[in-house]
């Protein structure tokens, strides 16, 4: 495993110093995003918990066809499937895309203004594993495809807001689904 | 009256006196010494609740647990209440079908001591585990994660072993009251007449009533039977069921049913002799009475001798290193005093009873009675901890430092113990009037015979 | 790349926030619980080299001792997780010791200033602002006008060498101060061959290794390098060992894994070494003879209480084994005739000819002054020669005798600063403190020695507000201008970059420095050993070293493997790490031998008042029959009034008693007697260790060098030498016990476990290890283990899932005493005793032949421990994961391994999460796991490579061939459990005659 690290140590040493400076202390924490902002649009009347920004999977995922793990850019190598930065979503949407419809438009521009600010939204979260579990999405990824994700999320693809479909915290959804792929129950999979 | 020659297992009056004597002792105004008694017993029963609280707060840490003694003052005192909850069943069931006459007057404070003994222990398996929130883990039962507890486990089978037992006894305590509290039901008015009304279960004693009843009595007292073996044969082989060296023997069953009846009855003994006096139910309960159980108690406490014994031939014979460190630091090493008080307190105390003398007066047997329970405590004491103390890898060796909750949870459990068994003895019969009166001869003439 | 970073904005927490949310980082404190974070907080920018969830590995240097090993550092999301060894280090090759692994306690100190501080005229502190900091500090420096003292505890560095300059620049006064530098050993070369550098000892190549005094295990000289060349060859292999020697009063570490230990009064090693060289010249006919004419073995016998021909055999022995080896000196040996001592053993070396073959000087391990040069520079400061003096990366107030009075001198200055990174007693006396970076968050580099460049980068953001002094002192010359305005280079960052590129002398330097960060140094092995020449010598006339005070016992202070000068005494890690000889934690003591205590009337634990002309000290009785009757011993390391909540107020400094007059240009720690009262007072001693005699259950088994030459086994060797008959099953009983066994596998052949698994095991050489703990720190580092502190170890409530035993053997009617070392973990038994009795499946067994043990199912009945016959079950009887890592410590939490809530049992796992990743990794790239690719923290972390871990289906793979190996045995064969580890048995290289051992079977 090592050896796999070796091959990055060059480029890994010269950007130890912009992934040192990466997380300097800005002050104080920012207040939930869901206070400070208006939404134009009432996403309360939608499954699943209110978002900062109404991001719409529905659109990326579903309209456009953008593949999963365009942003959720670890998915498929580690435990963590990954977050996709702000600069990410600014890779479209600095100039580009400004959005079709004037409510779009206004998330958008939330987004802008946010990277501007250098604050980071805080997205409310959906689904979670105890602590006691490890969940290596990778494993799950390699086992049953890239389209895979679908299985536990439910289809994002057609959530305007994303909402809980499977709990994925129940050990039994997890067991289920061991079982009828023949694969291993053993505690120490997961459990250590 | 004319002084005839008189079986002792006979009772001496007549069927109005044994109610009157034993309604008597739910009817009187109780004495402030009875107060004094629950009111104290109360207390030790929040106190083990109180400890309890704090163990669940902080973790069972503040116990004085020290490895590599993990089962430490909390199993000991599991084992004891279990053991004291044997006597009853032997007493009220066994004796019961084998139709030995002098159980008749103590099966039910026996039965009722063992009942209230259980429950004691049955708190025990909750209160040492370390994650007590979660003790229901140790229950079967479905579930969407496909987890099932370990049948191979001994623990698994003394939550069965115990729970069986609890229900079961109880039944039967309950099933026997039944007649009685209804005698009782005729002499009390207002609420507590409603009361026990109620708990009589509308009895007439109806001829019918009768004939089902005894039936039941019967059967119940036959399914107690061999509970009395099980339950304790369960609990032995949480030890002997390990590799631990003085723990894994295969005397231990008959071992540890022995010790709990001789536990038992001796605390039979300490309960009965005084509340005899409170209760003025000497002319019931009889030197007779007491001279039997004394003679149970010399049975095995014979038996208990003969186990010592073979321990220690074992071990010796066994040839194993181990087996032969851990037996001869039970009696030479850092806990030499347990080990002795187990010795003297149980085999060699026991004998003390072959003599008439000792055996027929009161007080004597009363004292034996009393180094029977500290014995019976210790023999626990020194087969959980001090076996534990010293087992394979020396450098792992400890002894054990007990701090003030496990005192508090010992003292406790005495405390809850006691609190359900006064209120009994002043709420329900302590003796089975029905049954007495069933070995009434017939009586004199004159006499005003009135039923139940 | 920069001003990207500049763009970013994510508070750290936050963003370990974010990654906590899934399952890792600080939040996995809370362990089994379920609560959990509600917010995803996204990164701004990417960095290339971070991926959520999976290690980042950066090669640096440790700086927690001047030896420079080299270092690997884990990091998982921008915060280092461990310490490993770095491979291609040519000093500690791939390992670490606890010292070093425990640098990352250092880094996460909770007690670590958060940022620059000013004394008030009131004595109380004030943060202030690092622009004031460094103004307030220019303006001092720069009104001096030379009366400038800088201390400086870091060793051979860029940063040295500028420091020096720039001290230089202002005619200030500088000196390179470490508690511990060997300064009598340079003397002495001074004396035998007139240069004063170090030689390099080659423990690996040497046949016959005597060592006077110095505990080249513990903490003498490069103790990672040297332990491994002491495995290499001491450790058994095929027919091949070394013998090792150990000359001195006191049993330490290195001599109890020596195989003879030659028991003299302080102070007469050096007859001892003279009269060896005597013998040994006679038979090489070396120049060195005439030196010694008056040494003759008969001579010095009675002051050395051997007998003449002890001696000799010895010489004999060391003369015939070629090449051989003799090392002195080390703080235990300091007494005032230690250059006598380190002269004479020069003299051994040359007469037996191992100069140039394991004496191997051109290296010159960087060596910096030590009491010879820091004793005057107090005595200016008494005399008010100094206006400003600076502390950089040392403790000189503690670890320098209360009798010198150095404290008063020092304040005798009148501005006092201060670099420290916690507030160390030291700190606690100066006017303004401008706290450094940790090591790991600063660029910086460590010159060890020749041709050994190792580079420190940093891998974390500073987790408090400290600055680099090398930045402190570049804006100061700016502010200060005039003779130091030529440090004028825009960071230290930059300037170190530029000293590299100098010292490179390469086209290309940005990419050779990459390469270079990526190894984690430069290393040119520096091929030439240089021949030093003899100083003619004269006949030799040594005085016996003469000791303070009336006492009539010798006070011998050594210092303490973990805590070594003291600068380890905040690191919960190495205070609860037992000591590897007394296993005593959190504490310090004073060891008196059996005699003596019963003579005295004391017992363990009761409190005892030393007293020496220089002072007195009050001390817990530890007795140990490996101390010389006349001698006590006292561990430096503890009894800070100050640097932090763990270590303040605890335990006691033995250099309270030792004298400061000197004038040989070193401190003589040995050269103190002390007279001994009872107090009546009684304080528990933190002792882990349970009974420590094996009673004949054969733990830990050994046998002579020959019958191992013999391929013996255990069994066969110990009935060789007709002792300890082993109980063994009868025929019948094996018959039952195999059935039984095939039974249990027979029952194995459901669900996963018919599948095709491989199975884990491991193989422990007992004749490779030595005791030393590297193994138990990193044990804690890897697995999370919480600290529980002197009051619970009180209880015997340490959490250690791998712990040293260590069981003593002889010691009685004349047997020599002896010490024996085993590491013991889960053994995670194929017939495990501790799976059928738990009621709930939480203690199983996997189908890869591993004890599970699932945290989350436990309900603590203790069942397991209980019936576990090696005792390695740790129960958390309180919510130790809620008091051991005080923040920021919990940032030092692996990820990969949850942290335990009370109430449930836990153990080792055999690093089952780095087996589960491997398997990951390999699962991922479609291929087979490759023997070697996991190794477990314990493994990986051993300085004498005593561990080995692998698949044991595999026929290839190495731990096989260990396990096969004819020493092989299992720990308590007879119960039946079938242990995955095996035990190789410890080889004596002694007579088979001498053989003891009586306890072990």
């Amino acid at each position: 495993m090592r050896k796999w690290f070796f091959a990055g140590f060059g480029v890994l040493a010269m950007a130890a110093v912009a992934s040192v400076t990466m997380f300097r202390p800005s002050g104080a924490q920012q207040p939930a995003a869901a206070k400070s902002n208006i939404m134009p649009v009432d996403t309360g009347s939608l499954k699943g918990p209110r978002q900062p920004i109404f991001f719409r999977h529905d659109i990326h995922a579903g309209q456009k066809q953008i593949p999963c793990q365009y942003c959720h850019y670890s998915v498929g190598v580690s435990n963590e499937p990954g977050i996709p930065s702000m600069q990410t979503c600014m890779g479209c949407h600095s100039l580009a895309v400004g959005g079709s419809t004037p409510e779009n438009k206004v998330e958008i521009k939330k987004l802008r203004a946010a990277f501007n600010a250098r604050k980071p939204i805080e997205w409310v979260r959906i689904h979670a594993v105890a602590r006691h579990v490890h969940f290596p999405h990778s494993r799950h990824i390699k086992a049953l495809g890239p389209q895979a994700c679908a299985t536990c999320h439910g289809n994002v693809a057609r959530m305007p807001q994303v909402y809980k479909v499977n709990n994925v915290n129940n050990m039994g959804f997890c067991i289920t689904c061991h079982l009828e792929r023949k694969v291993s129950r053993d505690c120490s999979t997961c459990h250590y | 009256m004319a002084v005839i020659a008189h079986d002792p297992s006979l009772p001496t009056q007549t069927h109005a006196e044994v109610t009157r004597d034993v309604v008597r002792t739910i009817t009187d105004k109780p004495a402030m010494g009875y107060y004094i008694l629950a009111g104290s017993m109360a207390f030790l029963t929040l106190v083990l609740f109180v400890t309890l609280g704090a163990m669940l707060k902080y973790g069972i840490g503040i116990a004085g647990y020290q490895p590599p003694v993990m089962w430490s003052v909390f199993i000991t005192t599991f084992v004891f209440w279990v053991g004291i909850g044997h006597a009853g069943t032997l007493i009220s069931a066994i004796l019961f079908l084998f139709r030995s006459r002098w159980r008749t007057a103590v099966y039910r404070s026996t039965e009722a001591m063992t009942v209230f003994a259980v429950m004691t222990a049955a708190l025990f398996p909750i209160i040492h585990i370390g994650r007590e929130w979660v003790f229901y883990w140790l229950i079967p039962y479905p579930n969407a994660r496909f987890l099932w507890p370990n049948f191979k486990s001994p623990l698994m089978w003394d939550v069965f072993a115990i729970s069986t037992y609890l229900t079961v006894s109880s039944t039967f305590l309950m099933v026997g009251l039944v007649p009685d509290i209804a005698a009782v039901r005729d002499h009390v008015s207002g609420w507590k007449k409603t009361v026990y009304a109620k708990l009589s279960l509308g009895w007439t004693g109806a001829d019918s009533q009768w004939r089902h009843y005894t039936r039941a009595y019967l059967y119940l007292a036959a399914l107690c039977t061999p509970l009395v073996l099980s339950v304790h044969s369960v609990v032995s082989w949480d030890f002997a069921m390990s590799i631990v060296p003085g723990w894994h023997g295969t005397i231990f069953a008959p071992y540890f049913v022995a010790g709990a009846i001789y536990s038992g009855v001796g605390m039979v003994l300490t309960l009965m002799i005084p509340l005899r006096k409170v209760l003025r139910l000497d002319q019931m309960i009889t030197e007779y009475h007491f001279d039997n159980l004394a003679k149970l108690t010399l049975l095995t406490g014979s038996i208990l001798f003969y186990a010592y014994s073979m321990e220690y031939f074992i071990a010796w014979y066994s040839g194993s290193l181990f087996e032969q460190t851990t037996f001869w630091r039970r009696v030479f090493g850092p806990n030499w005093w347990a080990g002795w008080s187990m010795v003297i307190c149980n085999a060699f105390m026991s004998q003390l009873l072959w003599f008439p003398k000792i055996r027929k007066n009161l007080a004597s047997l009363f004292v034996i009675s009393i180094f029977i329970n500290i014995g019976m405590w210790f023999e626990r004491y020194v087969i959980v901890v001090s076996s534990l103390t010293n087992d394979y890898v020396p450098y792992a060796w400890g002894q054990i430092n007990p701090s003030w909750a496990d005192w508090c949870i010992l003292a406790g459990s005495f405390g809850w113990f006691g609190l359900w068994f006064t209120l009994f003895y002043k709420n329900f019969p302590i003796v089975a009037i029905q049954e007495i009166k069933e070995m009434i001869p017939m009586p004199r003439r004159g006499a005003a015979a009135r039923g139940h | 790349m920069t001003d990207q970073a500049e763009a970013s904005g994510v508070d750290r927490r936050q963003f370990l926030k974010v990654i906590g949310t899934a399952g890792a980082g600080a939040a996995i404190l809370s362990g089994c619980s379920t609560e959990r974070i509600s917010t995803l907080v996204p990164y701004m920018v990417q960095s290339e080299d971070q991926v959520p969830g999976i290690p980042t590995w950066y090669a640096s240097t440790c700086s927690e001792c001047n030896n420079g090993c080299g270092v690997y550092v884990k990091t998982r999301e921008g915060r280092p997780i461990k310490l490993e060894g770095n491979p291609d280090h040519p000093v500690n090759a791939g390992t670490l010791c606890s010292r070093g692994q425990a640098g990352l306690q250092a880094l996460y100190n909770p007690d670590r200033l958060a940022g620059p501080m000013a004394k008030n005229a009131a004595g109380k502190w004030d943060a202030i602002k690092w622009d004031d900091a460094i103004a307030r500090f220019a303006a001092k420096v720069g009104a001096t006008n030379g009366e400038l003292a800088v201390i400086n505890g870091y060793s051979a560095s860029t940063f040295s060498t500028m420091l020096t300059k720039w001290t230089a620049a202002l005619n200030g006064f500088v000196t390179n101060f470490q508690p511990f530098s060997r300064e009598p050993e340079r003397l002495a070369n001074q004396k035998t061959w007139g240069r004063d550098d170090l030689p390099v000892y080659d423990f690996a190549a040497a046949k016959y290794i005597v060592s006077f005094g110095a505990d080249f295990l513990e903490t003498w000289g490069s103790v990672v390098e040297q332990q491994r060349g002491f495995a290499t060859s001491h450790g058994f292999n095929d027919g091949a060992m070394s013998r090792a020697v150990f000359v001195g009063p006191r049993l330490s570490l290195t001599a109890a894994n020596a195989d003879e230990w030659v028991n003299v009064p302080a102070g007469s090693e050096t007859l001892v070494a003279l009269a060896m060289a005597h013998v040994v010249a006679a038979k090489t006919g070396s120049a060195v003879a005439s030196a010694l004419t008056a040494y003759a073995p008969e001579q010095v016998a009675k002051d050395t209480g051997l007998t003449a021909d002890q001696i000799t055999k010895l010489a004999n022995a060391f003369a015939a084994a070629s090449p051989s080896l003799a090392v002195a000196g080390g703080v235990g040996a300091q007494h005032r005739g230690a250059i006598d001592l380190c002269h004479a053993v020069n003299l051994l070396n040359e007469a037996a000819g191992n100069v140039g073959k394991t004496v191997m000087f051109g290296a010159a391990p960087s060596a910096s002054e030590g009491y010879g040069s820091i004793q005057p520079l107090f005595d200016r400061m008494s005399q008010g020669q100094f206006q400003v003096v600076l502390v950089h990366d040392a403790n000189p107030l503690f670890t320098l005798p209360k009798s010198g009075k150095f404290t008063e001198s020092f304040r005798k200055v009148a501005f006092k600063v201060s670099t420290a990174t916690v507030l160390d007693e030291t700190a606690a006396e100066c006017d303004l403190i401008l706290p450094n970076l940790h090591g790991l968050e600063r660029w910086d580099d460590l010159m060890p020695r020749k041709g050994v460049l190792g580079m420190l980068q940093p891998v974390v953001e500073p987790v408090r507000g400290g600055m680099h002094t090398g930045d402190v002192l570049l804006q100061a010359s700016q502010k200060i201008g005039g003779a130091v305005a030529s440090f004028n280079a825009k960071s230290y960052e930059a300037y170190l970059k530029a000293e590299w590129e100098k010292s490179f002398k390469s086209s290309d330097f940005a990419t050779d420095m990459r390469e270079a960060l990526g190894r984690g140094g430069v290393y040119t092995a520096s091929t030439t050993v240089d021949q030093p020449k003899l100083v003619a010598t004269t006949a030799l006339a040594v005085t016996t070293p003469t000791f303070d005070g009336p006492g009539d016992y010798v006070l011998m202070p050594y210092p303490s493997m973990q805590y070594h000068d003291g600068r380890g005494a905040n690191k919960p890690w190495l205070l609860e790490n037992p000591d590897p000889i007394t296993k005593i934690t959190w504490q310090s003591w004073v060891e008196i031998h059996p005699d003596t205590a019963q003579k005295l009337d004391v017992r363990e634990g009761e409190i005892v008042e030393l007293t020496s002309p220089h002072g007195k000290a009050r001390a817990q009785v530890y007795v140990y029959a490996g101390v010389r009757p006349d001698t006590f011993a006292m561990p430096i390391g503890l009894g800070h009034t100050e640097y932090g909540r763990y270590a303040q107020g605890r335990g006691v400094n033995p250099l309270d008693l030792v004298g400061a007059a000197d004038g040989q240009g070193f401190l003589p720690y040995v050269g103190t007697k002390v007279s001994v009262a009872r107090t009546g007072d009684y304080h528990q001693v933190a002792r882990v260790d349970g009974t420590p005699r094996q009673l004949g259950r054969g733990i830990i088994q050994t046998m002579p060098v020959a019958n191992a030459i013999k391929k013996m086994t255990p069994e066969e060797s110990y009935k060789a030498i007709g002792r300890g008959e082993a109980e063994s099953n009868p025929e019948l009983e094996q018959k039952a016990i195999a059935g039984f066994y095939e039974a249990q596998l027979d029952a194995t052949k459901f669900g996963d476990y018919a599948n095709e698994h491989p199975k884990w095991g491991m193989a422990v050489d007992l004749s490779r290890c030595t005791g030393c703990s590297a193994c138990v720190t990193a044990c804690y580092a890897e697995n999370n283990i919480p600290t529980v502190g002197e009051e619970q170890v009180f209880r015997r409530r340490e959490m250690s899932w791998m712990r040293i035993e260590r069981y003593w053997e002889g010691g009685t009617n004349g047997e020599p005493l002896q010490a024996r070392f085993s590491p013991v973990m889960c053994q995670h038994c194929d017939n495990a005793p501790c799976e059928p009795v738990c009621p709930v499946y939480a203690s199983y067994h996997t189908a890869d032949g591993l004890n599970g043990q699932v945290y989350n199912r436990c309900v603590g009945t203790r069942y397991c421990s209980n019936n576990c016959p090696f005792k390695v079950r740790y129960f958390n009887w309180l919510k130790y994961n809620e008091s051991a890592w005080p923040e920021p410590l919990n940032l030092q939490l692996n990820p990969d391994v949850i942290t335990r809530v009370r109430g449930v049992m836990e153990k080792c796992t055999f690093c089952v999460q780095r087996i589960r990743s491997a398997q990951n990794t390999a699962r991922l790239e479609d291929r087979d796991l490759k023997d070697g690719e996991i190794v477990t923290a314990c493994a990986q972390s051993c300085p004498s490579g005593a561990i080995k871990f692998g698949n044991v289906k595999d026929p290839n793979a190495k731990v096989v061939q260990w396990k096969q190996n004819h020493r092989g045995y299992v720990m308590l064969e007879e119960t039946n459990v079938r242990p995955s580890v095996t035990y190789l048995a410890k080889v004596l290289n002694i007579e088979t005659a001498a053989f003891t051992g009586a306890e072990e079977r």
